[in-house]
């Protein structure tokens, strides 16, 4: 081929010099001839190269010198005018295959960076990920071999230290090489073992790293290649977190209601019994009566207990739905008394709630139970028929409601335990009835207003209950209750 | 004589059999569904004078089936519930029930509640007046017609009794326990969030603008007050 093109060149030369032999010499003169054949150079060196056209100024010479330059049919240059004209073509030669080369390398890399860009760009529409950052890291790799036709590629994964390989030839990279090409800065090309290692980083931040193999594109390339990697196994990753939460969500979802159709699965049995226990009991004599009683008390601990479990299963999976509006600390304290009356039976309650109190934001529902439980807990741990005092006041902007017993009082050690799931004080821990889990559903509901809750204790002296409520400040505090 | 058929509508079966050996044994007459569809069905040609509706079924569930008995009649509805928040006991008023009993409950409370859903305040007995009229609203407690803007308004029941009772005693503050008990009976007093969903529903009904109300006026921290005549 090359050698094709210097015969072809010096075949130009020859052609025009053989013209101008031709022609009668009258009509000529050296200028046209050096000149036409200037312009064969010229045009061999921008089609062809330096080379051709070097060979062809040579050739060009050497006959315009023999043909035409006295003395005529020697090769020999009396005139120093021909010495110039020799210059001119070499000169010409050179300079023209030179801008020509540059020209051309310039269309061959704007070719080949075309060529990448479009490779990069199937590469890009080729990931569309989907599955895990694992899946997709696989598939990258795959595509990058296929789409930029080099030997192999491998990428190493470091967050699981994982390393992929794609294609036969890509064993000439060592694990070694890769974890090494993490740390490093920058893309390194290796023309030698015809490879390229690059980091792969997203906001600093490193990922791993990624070798190409053979048929090497250009370190612009590969950048883009490991940006790309990057930005896709971000994606991933966001997807796969995405699908994780929305998982998540279905499982709380699920959870829900679950614990709503458990609800319902072991009231409804509850609901046969009661009915039918408490049926009987309104014509039974003597005896039967005292056993009919047992079995209506036991179903009610039964529902007690399974509306405790519900409840607690509820807070802990964070399912409190509060529907928060202002409320009265004194209706706060009244409703979770009314649905007292039996245990307080023969005792003297003191409330002290002033009416000009700010309302409380709270649903007063939930906050009612919190009452009654420290109210129920007042009752249980204090002797019977001594005195119980129940309170509202605010204290730093907050409304604290309390509830005071005159019983044995808590131990220090255990105070901060009261609060737990099961806990019972150690005097109590035979004794009382009641599934131990009244403070710790208390304390889920104060903390799902986002408040406190607490105890203060001297022991033989007593225990108050209290917890936080937030304040409703302004106008709207007094008449909220109902339009 | 039966003191009245009652329709039990619910999916479990032991719970139907308990009701009906003990509504039978109070001497009550016990027809039974185990779905909405089924209670549906069977109240045009059963017409009951009153539905115990368990909330939680398969199929069209309580409320829904409420809704509809609600559509066609206004025999009273007392939905039965595990559930216990105030906002399950206001969906279910809302559906147009009349009463809302949690289970488990005991049969006293259930007879109770029944009784007072069955019971009827004679129309004139406790001396109010017989009739009403005062711009828009008319109100012929004999023949129980209310007309309100000109309209023929269809009450239930129980919003017709409320009614009557705020304007028998118009002019006067009328305290939650005192209408609960009027209304519902001796057993009530603790349920303000009923009176809160009937009043709503008697406002919408008998007032041209429920949200800022002429003549059903809100108490604040008593109970409600009938305006009359202005």
């Amino acid at each position: 081929m090359r050698a094709l093109r210097f015969t072809a060149a010096v075949a130009v030369v020859a052609a025009i010099l053989e013209i101008y032999r031709i022609l009668p010499p009258e009509k000529i003169n050296n200028t046209t001839v050096s000149l036409s054949l200037l312009l064969a150079i010229l045009g061999v060196s921008a089609w062809w190269g330096l080379a051709e056209a070097m060979v062809a100024s040579v050739a060009a010479v050497l006959g315009f010198n023999y043909f035409f330059l006295p003395p005529v049919g020697t090769l020999t240059i009396q005139d120093p005018q021909n010495l110039v004209a020799f210059i001119a073509f070499l000169v010409t030669a050179v300079t023209a295959s030179q801008l020509s080369e540059r020209a051309r390398r310039r269309t061959a890399e704007a070719e080949a960076r075309r060529l990448e860009i479009e490779r990069l760009y199937a590469l890009v529409q080729a990931m569309m990920p989907g599955g895990s950052a694992r899946k997709t890291i696989r598939e990258f790799v795959n595509k990058v071999v296929q789409v930029f036709g080099c030997d192999g590629a491998a990428f190493y994964y470091r967050p699981t230290g994982e390393i992929l390989r794609s294609g036969p030839e890509s064993r000439p990279v060592s694990d070694h090489d890769l974890q090494a090409a993490a740390e490093i800065d920058d893309v390194s090309i290796d023309p030698g073992r015809l490879l390229a290692t690059a980091p792969v980083r997203l906001g600093g931040r490193p990922l791993g790293s990624m070798a190409l193999i053979g048929g090497l594109p250009s370190e612009q390339t590969v950048r883009a290649i490991v940006n790309l990697v990057a930005i896709t196994i971000e994606k991933a990753r966001a997807l796969e977190d995405a699908s994780h939460a929305e998982a998540a969500r279905q499982s709380e979802v699920l959870k829900s209601a679950l614990l709503d159709s458990l609800a319902h699965d072991i009231k409804t049995p509850l609901t046969s019994i009661k009915a039918a226990v408490t049926s009987l009991l309104g014509s039974a004599p003597g005896t039967e009566r005292e056993l009919l009683t047992i079995i209506n008390e036991e179903a009610d601990r039964l529902n007690q207990l399974a509306a405790e479990v519900i409840a607690m299963a509820r807070i802990e999976a964070g399912k409190l739905h509060l529907e928060k509006r202002p409320v009265a600390a004194a209706d706060l304290i009244a409703g979770a008394l009314s649905e007292c009356a039996a245990p307080l039976k023969g005792r003297q309650v003191t409330v002290k709630a002033p009416k000009e109190l700010p309302s409380a934001e709270a649903d007063p529902e939930f906050v009612e139970q919190v009452v009654k439980q420290f109210i129920e807990n007042a009752v249980n741990y204090s002797p019977e028929g001594s005195p119980i005092d129940i309170t509202a006041e605010v204290k730093g902007g907050k409304i604290v409601i309390g509830v005071v017993d005159r019983g044995p009082g808590i131990a220090e050690h255990e105070r901060s335990r009261v609060f737990d799931k099961f806990f019972r004080g150690q005097q109590h821990r035979f004794s009382t009835k009641g599934t131990g889990m009244g403070l710790a559903i208390a304390k889920g509901i104060v903390e799902a207003h986002g408040e406190r809750i607490w105890v203060e204790s001297e022991p033989g002296q007593g225990s108050a209950f209290y917890f936080s409520l937030p304040a409703v400040t302004g106008r709207e505090a007094a008449g909220g209750r109902e339009s | 004589m039966s003191a009245g058929k009652i329709l039990v509508v619910d999916d479990d079966p032991q719970i139907r059999r308990v009701m009906k050996a003990t509504l039978v044994g109070h001497n009550y007459e016990v027809i039974e569904a185990r779905t909405g569809e089924d209670a549906l069905e069977s109240i045009p040609r059963e017409m009951p004078s009153l539905v115990l509706l368990d909330m939680n079924m398969p199929g069209m569930g309580g409320l829904e089936t409420c809704r509809a008995i609600r559509g066609g009649s206004d025999m009273p509805v007392i939905i039965l519930s595990v559930r216990n928040s105030e906002k399950d006991k206001v969906a279910a008023l809302d559906a147009g029930a009349d009463d809302y009993v949690t289970k488990p409950f005991s049969i006293e409370e259930l007879l109770a509640r029944i009784r007072a859903a069955l019971r009827r305040a004679p129309s004139a007995a406790e001396g109010g007046p017989r009739s009403f009229a005062s711009g828009e609203l008319e109100i012929d407690f004999d023949a129980r017609r209310v007309r309100a803007g000109g309209k023929d308004v269809r009450l239930t029941p129980k919003e017709f009794d409320l009614l009557r009772y705020l304007v028998a005693h118009a002019g006067k503050p009328v305290t939650h326990r005192e209408l609960l008990q009027a209304v519902w009976g001796p057993d009530y007093g603790d349920e303000p969030e009923y009176l809160r969903v009937f009043i709503n529903q008697l406002r919408k009904k008998i007032e041209a603008n429920p949200a800022r109300p002429k003549y059903i006026l809100t108490e604040p921290w008593v109970g409600y007050r009938f305006a009359g005549g202005e």
